[in-house]
């Protein structure tokens, strides 16, 4: 039987994990909420961005957050060239038809990282090695700035949504785009302008999975999935849902791991995915 | 009688596909074509819920992942004759899809495919840690061919031979395609047709979705393990590498570029999808970056995909040339 103290070791190391969940799910819950489209390359871009701080962090010799800083920008642009160029011919088609172009782009942007970057394992070193101890429980520095990283990019997107024009503009485009066309708003430009801040939220989870983890192919598939799990978890389109599924998941992945079996960990994640389509197919915080 | 012209196709290219093994002599090109003839029974698989449902299934690759391991662990473990196991396999995929797909089939669109792929991903890691049984990455090796066979006219068929192994998959696939053609022409395959197109109006007039869903569902997870087998007995050796999500989209490929819906379009898209790496002749990363592109560049610009596209060539031409309107297809 583990000791509590192991257990909320676990649940701690579960939020840390948790936290870059959330960012990657709140880009996916973002653009399939106002957009609907199932964003399936998510994952391999916020992988780019992780590969790019990398290598910007060792030519330029700078550290994590100034690397990730400067890979944002082309994460972001990449987004945008993604929405222009596949998903935006699609948009009128079946839905069926955008979700077939996200496995496309989702096999392009895996392998062009893998011929840009290598297939090897890579880890972001940083300086932030220093272990708190708060009484039997470990933290690593690192960690604790990956949870405050993360409470600070949930606090921009919500300002950013809700106390500005742009925000307002992406808000009326969710509740209906046709009144929100007739009232001027150019759905193009939010369309990219959606792709360009989830993709940036991508390059900052991509950043903290290399410092955290490593970066290494076939991540970004695993955390894709892992995202819309937790979209499924939280009900699709719902930030809230978004934050409370990615916190469930990473903690249940942690206690399985930690108390069960760490090979199994994803078919548990998994199973919790599936009991939660059993029981409530619109999401934990989902509407009928 | 009148016949389309797709049907004269589809008659030329099965004598085509019986002829083979007398027309190409490399036994890398027959080994190759026998690949293909089992990516058209993935296809035709898959056609069945994405084509012909509108659902899309990331969970092929695990069904003939299923089929594949429970084939050789019926003969490793428990002395089944391989024929025997060859048969009793293909069944252990379509139980899986029962139990996973009675909860999943209640999600719809992004939503199901998404769980499909989780599904696909959780068989790969199942057979990738499963040591004892499984083999874990290191696979199962020295899996036997099926026994020969005292056949009337022909004598003695051994499997060890390429080209008699080639035609037993020419038949499974023949048979497959046939089916196929059955469901997509019978009652059950308009109200899958239905669903697709409206589920709440079926649902409203009386259809239970679900049902018929669920049944469409294990077809073509049957489908699936059935091209596992073959493949299994076929190589000798397996591990988890070919049933890993990968390999489902691949099959997701082949329908869409061949012709999503359609009974000959998954075939075609079978064949493109195994020969077209042949001609590429490049390395993985860039084999994989231009099936990518292929599939976007066909979404986009073919949505329906070849073999609908080309049945409109034709009859646009037939047209114009002021042929016999019995030329072209019908359209379904």
């Amino acid at each position: 039987m583990p000791s509590a103290a192991e257990i909320l070791q676990q649940i701690v190391n579960g939020t840390v994990i948790g936290s870059v969940y959330v960012l990657i799910a709140l880009g996916l819950t973002v653009i399939f909420g106002i957009l609907g489209v199932a964003h399936f390359a998510h994952g391999s871009v916020a992988m780019f961005g992780g590969y790019l701080t990398f290598w910007i962090s060792q030519k330029y010799g700078l550290s994590l957050y100034p690397a990730m800083i400067l890979a944002i920008p082309f994460g972001a642009a990449l987004g945008v060239i993604l929405e222009l160029f596949a998903y935006r011919p699609v948009r009128n088609a079946a839905p069926i038809n955008a979700f077939i172009v996200a496995l496309g782009l989702t096999m392009v942007v895996d392998r062009l990282n893998m011929l840009l970057f290598g297939p090897d394992q890579l880890v972001i070193r940083t300086p932030y090695n220093g272990v708190y101890e708060i009484g039997s429980i470990a933290v690593s520095e690192l960690r604790i700035q990956v949870v405050v990283v993360t409470v600070v990019m949930l606090c921009l997107i919500g300002y950013l949504i809700s106390h500005t024009s742009a925000g307002r503009a992406v808000r009326a485009v969710a509740q209906n785009p046709y009144a929100a066309t007739l009232m001027g708003i150019d759905v193009n430009w939010i369309s990219l302008l959606i792709f360009a801040v989830s993709s940036a939220l991508g390059v900052v989870a991509g950043a903290l999975i290399g410092a955290l983890l490593a970066l290494a192919p076939g991540v970004g598939e695993n955390l894709v999935i892992k995202g819309f799990a937790i979209l499924i978890l939280g009900g699709l389109g719902s930030i809230p849902g978004a934050i409370i599924g990615g916190l469930t998941l990473g903690i249940s992945e942690a206690l399985a791991a930690g108390l069960l079996s760490s090979a199994y960990k994803d078919v548990i994640a998994f199973m919790i995915m599936i009991i939660v389509i059993l029981l409530r197919p619109q999401g934990l915080l989902g509407r009928k | 009688m009148k016949v389309s012209g797709l049907q004269c196709f589809t008659l030329a290219a099965f004598m085509l596909l019986g002829a083979l093994p007398y027309l190409v002599f490399t036994p890398y090109t027959i080994q190759l074509a026998t690949i293909a003839l089992m990516w058209v029974l993935m296809a035709q698989g898959l056609n069945v819920i994405q084509g012909e449902t509108g659902y899309v299934s990331i969970a092929q690759a695990g069904f003939m992942g299923v089929g594949a391991y429970a084939s050789v662990l019926l003969v490793q473990r428990h002395g089944f004759p391989v024929w025997g196991a060859m048969l009793m396999a293909p069944l252990a995929a379509s139980m899986l899809a029962a139990i996973i797909g009675f909860p999943s089939l209640r999600v719809k669109g992004h939503y199901f495919a998404i769980v499909t792929l989780a599904y696909n991903l959780v068989i790969f890691i199942t057979l990738s840690n499963a040591v004892s049984i499984t083999g874990g990455e290191g696979g199962l090796s020295a899996i036997p061919r099926p026994e020969s066979l005292e056949l009337p006219y022909l004598g003695t068929v051994s499997f060890h031979n390429r080209i008699n192994y080639y035609y037993l998959t020419f038949l499974t696939a023949a048979l497959g395609y046939l089916g196929a053609w059955l469901i997509s022409r019978s009652a059950f395959g308009r109200v899958l047709r239905a669903i697709r197109q409206n589920e709440p109006l079926a649902e409203a007039i009386g259809v239970n979705c679900r049902r018929y869903k669920l049944t469409a569902f294990v077809i073509s997870a049957t489908y699936a393990g059935v091209a596992g087998v073959l493949y299994a007995h076929m190589i000798g050796f397996i591990n988890p590498t070919p049933f890993a999500p990968d390999a489902s989209l691949n099959a997701i490929l082949a329908v869409i570029v061949g012709g999503s819906g359609t009974v000959a379009g998954p075939a075609v898209g079978a064949f493109m999808a195994t020969f077209l790496p042949e001609f590429l002749r490049v390395d993985e990363s860039t084999r994989f970056i231009a099936y990518g592109l292929i599939l976007i560049v066909a979404t986009i610009y073919l949505p329906r995909g070849l073999v609908p596209a080309i049945a409109e060539g034709i009859a646009a031409l037939s047209v114009r040339f002021r042929l016999s309107g019995s030329l072209t297809s019908r359209p379904n």
